[in-house]
């Protein structure tokens, strides 16, 4: 039944410190992500946006509460099927570019593929196609370092998706570039989610780049105060013991649709002039899956 | 990740900051080169005497000397008071070698002959016919089945009437015979001087009477040529009664004593000898001291160099720590990435590996070039009359087992520092700044 729920979580509480200075990060999560979906994380800044996004992608363990992967507990891992999934079903852009900054662009992209124990010619071959797919082969001799703000992040997201990830963590993945180089980087995740229906989980503050999801969770204080699918996830539940898969999605597609339209208009009260246009791609985008 | 790249990653990290690298390596090149070299020079005296000992052979001769004078010998380094006490009956008070101790010595089960011999000194030789004169430092010919080492003619006959006499090859050439074969059967005249006349003579030459002795052997440079030329026992006789014409009797005794036994038997020969006062020493126990000479000396030598190991094995914490330390991000992102902590664990512990295999290599190869200098050195300077003997020899064995164990000491050292990578969180890793 549950068989297009990617991940789950179970009254999720993540604390750090002890005693005093203990803090909760996290206080109460529940929320399913599907296949397929590209859902947005928004807040505020200390809101628990990262610390929700390591615990999904099973980086850290959460203090109280669950996160199942499908119908597994993920608890119940061993680190070796931990790191398994970390290297081959995940692919992770970090808040702050995580590279090697000393190391050949090449190299950094190709770090996935080597912990993965790929043989010499064919990580290689698989990176330039990562970087190609990212439009920096070119670079692939240069040094980590020296490229720029865009073209770093660029690289993380070639190794991110070198492995061929069936979901990708990206946290802040424009946060530090100029809405141009954003653009692109926007671009290419959210044509890996189309093209390749590779999930997309992204933290983001920039509710322009959220309103670009098919889903928004809103979280603040460790609490998720908006899921605006949350509703379309009890209809497809529903829709699902009726019928089959092939329905659901439409539905859920539709959902989505609404829910973007939805967004929008919000937007639009707040009287931004832009977000028409750029929405207006969104929207056919989002129609054009619908009718596959 | 296949271990080539493991190696091959450890290198390159290792090349990240060569400076600090390069100073841990040399500490380490520092402790090998000390233990190699010393290794080395170790494995050239043994081969040297083992060398030795299959030239000469000299299973059952044994060397005897009476238990009073081969103390005096221990004695002169015995700087301290010692109280005296009266010698009891047995006890042997001066350093001869009596006719009743022989006669015993000869009884002993498995001593199948024993020669006493006195002193004898010869003032030179020259060859026969020629004017060329070379002091002559002569001792006996053994009995026995000792292997003179020769490098032409025959070993002297112990029991030939006739006088003959083997010369070293080094007097031998600077007699005029560049080729050993050339003065075998060729006679030499040898000058012995007469003590007593001597005292009196107005001249020296006046106190010399010269013998005639046939060259039968030439003896080849190694060890048993340090003792001279070497006379059969008819000619050392002859001079010995020159040497003492006119002189008291009993200042005529035998000192020294050679023995052919049975090599089975030379422990329980020995332990009998002891009993009658007699210090009986075999080839082996005599090459023995010089082994045991150059041991304790390499000993010492190794000790320093594992110190400085040591010494070297904190160097690789130190540095490893620090690496780790500033890593902390990149080991996050591995971990992150799907790295294991074993892996991480091999990474920092094959960095250490390398650490130490580089410093062996180096030290390898610094003392291998500075063997070869002092083997060259000393080929022509102290070394000259012993062309067989190598100071320095460096087994393959040898290196490898010593860089395989100064990898091993390096591994040990980069436990904790790799532990410690391995066990950060790649959460915080991600968060350090
Ligand atoms: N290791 C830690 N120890 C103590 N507190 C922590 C730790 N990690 C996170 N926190 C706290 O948890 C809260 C949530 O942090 P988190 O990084 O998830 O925020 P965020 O929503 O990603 O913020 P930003 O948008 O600034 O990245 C913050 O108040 C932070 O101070
Ligand atoms: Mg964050």
């Amino acid at each position: 039944m549950s068989n297009d729920i990617l991940l789950s979580t179970h009254g999720l509480h993540k604390s750090y410190g002890k005693r005093d200075s203990k803090f909760e990060a996290l206080r109460g999560i529940n929320l399913e992500i599907r296949r397929g979906e590209s859902v947005a994380i928004v807040g505020k800044s200390g809101s628990g946006k990262s610390t929700l996004m390591h615990l999904l992608a099973l980086l850290d363990r959460p203090t109280k509460g669950e996160i199942r992967l499908g119908d597994k507990q993920t608890s119940k891992l061993k680190q070796r099927q931990l790191n398994h999934l970390r290297n081959k079903e995940f692919g992770f852009v970090f808040q702050s570019f995580f590279m090697n900054a000393n190391d050949s662009v090449l190299n950094n992209v190709i770090l996935p593929l080597k912990i993965a124990g790929v043989g010499r010619r064919e990580r290689k071959q698989r990176a330039i196609h990562a970087l190609k797919i990212v439009g920096l082969e070119t670079k692939a001799k240069n040094k980590a370092n020296d490229l720029s703000g865009g073209q770093k992040q660029r690289v993380c997201i070639a190794r991110a998706i070198v492995n061929q990830p069936k979901v990708i963590f990206a946290d802040e993945p424009t946060g530090n570039l100029d809405s141009g180089t954003g653009e692109k980087i926007e671009e290419l995740l959210f044509n890996l989610n189309k093209e390749q229906g590779i999930t997309l989980i992204i933290v983001t503050h920039d509710q322009e780049l959220a309103n670009k999801c098919s889903r928004q969770i809103h979280i603040s204080d460790g609490h998720i105060v908006s899921d605006d699918t949350i509703t379309a996830d009890i209809e497809s539940a529903d829709a699902e013991t009726e019928e089959e898969v092939g329905p659901t999605e439409e539905e859920v597609a539709e959902e989505i649709r609404e829910s973007i339209i939805e967004e929008r208009d919000e937007i639009d009260t707040n009287g931004d002039g832009f977000i028409d246009e750029e929405d207006q791609p969104h929207v056919t985008r989002i129609k054009s899956k619908g009718s596959k | 990740m296949k271990v080539l790249d493991i190696i091959r990653d450890a290198n390159a990290n290792l090349l990240r900051n060569k400076m600090r690298s390069f100073l841990t390596i040399l500490a380490i090149f520092i402790g090998s080169f000390v233990i190699i070299l010393s290794t080395g020079i170790s494995a050239g005296v043994n081969d040297f005497v083992d060398k030795q000992m299959s030239a000469v052979g000299g299973e059952g001769y044994v060397e005897i000397m009476n238990t009073a004078a081969s103390e005096q010998v221990t004695q002169m380094f015995n700087q301290d008071a010692q109280e005296y006490t009266e010698p009891g009956e047995n006890e042997n008070t001066d350093i001869y070698i009596s006719d009743k101790q022989i006669e015993d010595a000869r009884k002993i089960d498995g001593v199948k002959s024993i020669d006493a011999f006195k002193n004898a000194s010869a003032e030179y030789i020259k060859m026969k016919g020629e004017n060329k004169r070379f002091k002559l430092n002569l001792n006996l010919v053994p009995r026995g089945n000792l292997n003179m080492d020769l490098s032409a003619g025959r070993k002297a006959d112990p029991d030939a009437e006739d006088y003959e006499i083997i010369v070293q090859q080094n007097l031998a050439e600077s007699l005029g015979y560049d080729n050993p074969e050339d003065i075998v059967g060729k006679t030499a005249e040898i000058a012995v001087p007469s003590t007593v006349a001597c005292f009196t003579a107005a001249k020296r030459s006046d106190c010399l009477t010269t013998i005639e002795a046939k060259i039968v052997g030439v003896q080849a440079p190694g060890i048993l040529a340090m003792a001279g030329s070497r006379a059969n026992l008819a000619l050392w006789n002859k001079i010995n009664e020159i040497n003492n014409e006119n002189m008291p009797e009993e200042n005529n005794r035998a000192i020294q004593a050679t023995a052919d036994v049975d090599p089975a038997k030379a422990e329980d020969i020995k332990k009998a000898m002891a009993d009658l006062g007699l210090t009986a020493m075999t080839i082996e126990d005599e090459v023995g001291q010089i082994k045991t000479f150059f041991d304790a000396m390499l000993a010492v030598l190794s000790i320093f160099g594992g110190i400085a190991l040591l010494a070297a094995a904190i160097g690789i914490i130190n540095t490893l720590l620090m690496s780790v330390q500033e890593r902390t991000r990149e080991i996050g992102l591995d971990k992150a990435l799907g790295m294991s902590n074993g892996r991480v664990f091999l990474n920092f512990a094959l960095e250490a590996i390398m650490l130490g295999f580089w410093g062996s290599v180096f030290g390898i190869a610094i003392s291998v070039l500075i063997g070869q200098a002092i083997n060259s050195v000393t080929h022509d300077s102290i070394l000259k009359d012993l062309p067989s003997f190598q100071l320095t020899i460096f087994r393959p064995e040898d290196l490898l087992g010593v860089t395989v164990l100064i990898m091993l000491i390096a591994l040990i050292a980069g436990v904790l520092p790799a532990r410690k990578a391995s066990k950060k969180d790649p959460i915080d890793a991600l968060r350090y700044e």
